[in-house]
C-alpha cells in the first residue's frame, strides 16, 4: 500500500485526525483522547506491526502532555506516529499492552518519567530510577539543576580525598 | 629493581617487598559503568598493549586488584559499584576515569549522575580527561604503579578508617525516604 492510500484510509476511519506528512516515508496523525487507543489499532489492522516506542511530550505552556506512539510498518515501509494530546493536571489514558505486550513496559517507562497514568496496565512499579521520590524528572518543571546541586553537590570538605 | 634496605625492611615490614610485586601485577575488574570503557580494548590490545605493564582483565571481583569507574556513575550503578568495591581482597585500588567522577563533567547538573565518586568510594588516581586517550591512561596506570610502591596508595585504608563517613554519604543518597525539591512538591498540591 502507498502512502496515500494509508493516508485516505485514515481520513476515512477518523475524519478530525489532522495528519502530517514529513516525507515519503513518514507521517504522523493527531487525534483526539478518546481516539487515540483506537487508532492504534486501527494502525496495527493496517500491517503497523511493529511498535517501536511509546514517549510523552510535555508541553507545559499548554498544560497538556503529547502521548507519542511510534508504529513501523515492514510491509508498506512506512513510519508513523500517533499523537494524542491529554490534561497535564490528571494525566490518564488506556493502556494498550492488549495490543502489543511489549507495551506494558513502554508504559512503565512513560509513567515512572512523565507520571501518566495507563488505565490497565497492572505492572507500572518503577523501572529505572534508584528509589525516585521526587515529582517525575521527565516533567518541564522539574529543576533538575536544582536537584543535583542539593543531592552531589554540597562537597564536604571534611575528610575527603 | 626492588631497592630496599634494611632499614626500610625494620620501619614498614614486609609489605615494602609485597608492595613491588603488587604493583607488577595489577587485574583490573572489567566492570564498565560509562563512555570511558570504550578507551580501555585499543589500551588492552596491541596498539598500547597493557599487559607488558602486568595488567590484565579479570572477570570477579574477588580475584581483581584494580576497580576501574570508566566515566559518568549513575545512582543505580553506584550501588552496584559499592557491592563490588566491598567484594573486593585488600588491597584494592580504584581509579576513577574522565570528568564526571571528579566533579560531574557534562552532567553535573543530571538528576541521576553523581558528581564526586570521592564522597562515596576512595579514589587513588583520577585521570582528567573527556575521555582520556590511552596514553593517558598508560600514564595513569604508571603513576599508580609509583605510587603503589612508594607505599602511598591506600585508599582501602582510608576507607576502613573512614568507613562510618564513607556509609553516611552513600547512604545519603542511595537510602532517601523524602522527596529533595519539597517547595515543588508545596506548589503541586495548591
Amino acid at each position: 500500500m502507498k502512502q496515500n492510500e494509508i493516508i485516505s484510509k485514515i481520513i476515512e476511519r477518523f475524519p478530525s485526525a489532522v495528519i502530517l506528512i514529513t516525507d515519503d516515508k513518514q507521517f504522523s496523525i493527531t487525534v483526539d483522547e478518546n481516539d487515540a487507543v483506537t487508532a492504534v489499532a486501527y494502525m496495527q489492522m493496517l500491517d503497523f506491526k511493529q511498535l517501536a516506542i511509546i514517549t510523552a511530550v510535555d508541553w507545559i505552556e499548554k498544560g497538556k502532555f503529547e502521548i507519542v506512539y511510534n508504529l513501523f510498518s515492514y510491509e508498506h515501509l512506512q513510519q508513523v506516529f500517533v499523537k494524542t494530546l491529554i490534561d497535564r493536571k490528571n494525566p490518564k489514558i488506556q493502556s494498550i499492552s492488549n495490543l502489543w505486550e511489549v507495551a506494558g513496559m513502554y508504559e512503565r517507562d512513560v509513567h515512572e518519567f512523565f507520571g501518566v497514568e495507563f488505565v490497565g496496565n497492572n505492572d507500572l512499579r518503577p523501572l529505572i530510577l534508584h528509589n525516585w521520590q521526587d515529582k517525575p524528572p521527565m516533567r518541564k518543571d522539574f529543576d533538575s539543576e536544582a536537584y543535583s546541586n542539593k543531592v552531589f553537590g554540597n562537597f564536604k570538605k571534611e575528610k575527603a580525598l | 629493581m626492588l631497592l630496599t634496605s634494611s632499614k626500610d625492611l625494620k620501619d614498614k615490614g614486609l609489605d615494602v617487598v609485597l608492595d613491588f610485586f603488587r604493583k607488577k601485577s595489577l587485574w583490573m575488574l572489567h566492570y564498565c559503568t560509562g563512555c570511558g570503557a570504550i578507551e580501555l580494548p585499543p589500551t588492552m590490545t596491541s596498539r598500547w598493549d597493557m599487559e607488558r605493564f602486568g595488567m590484565g582483565p579479570m572477570a570477579t571481583p574477588r580475584q581483581a586488584d584494580l576497580l576501574l569507574i570508566t566515566g559518568y556513575l549513575s545512582v543505580k550503578s553506584l550501588k552496584r559499584v559499592i557491592y563490588t568495591y566491598e567484594q573486593m581482597p585488600e588491597p584494592k585500588w580504584l581509579i576513577a576515569f574522565g570528568s564526571c567522577p571528579i566533579n560531574g563533567g557534562i552532567y553535573y547538573d543530571s538528576y541521576s549522575v553523581i558528581n564526586r565518586l570521592a564522597e562515596y568510594l576512595p579514589v587513588d588516581l583520577s585521570i582528567e580527561g573527556c575521555m582520556p586517550r590511552p596514553e593517558a591512561i598508560i600514564d595513569g596506570f604508571t603513576k599508580l604503579m609509583k605510587s603503589i610502591d612508594k607505599g602511598e596508595a591506600v585508599g582501602y585504608k582510608r576507607y576502613r578508617e573512614n568507613y562510618e563517613w564513607y556509609k553516611k554519604n552513600q547512604a545519603e543518597v542511595l537510602e532517601r525516604t523524602s522527596p529533595v525539591l519539597k517547595e515543588e512538591v508545596a506548589d503541586e498540591t495548591k
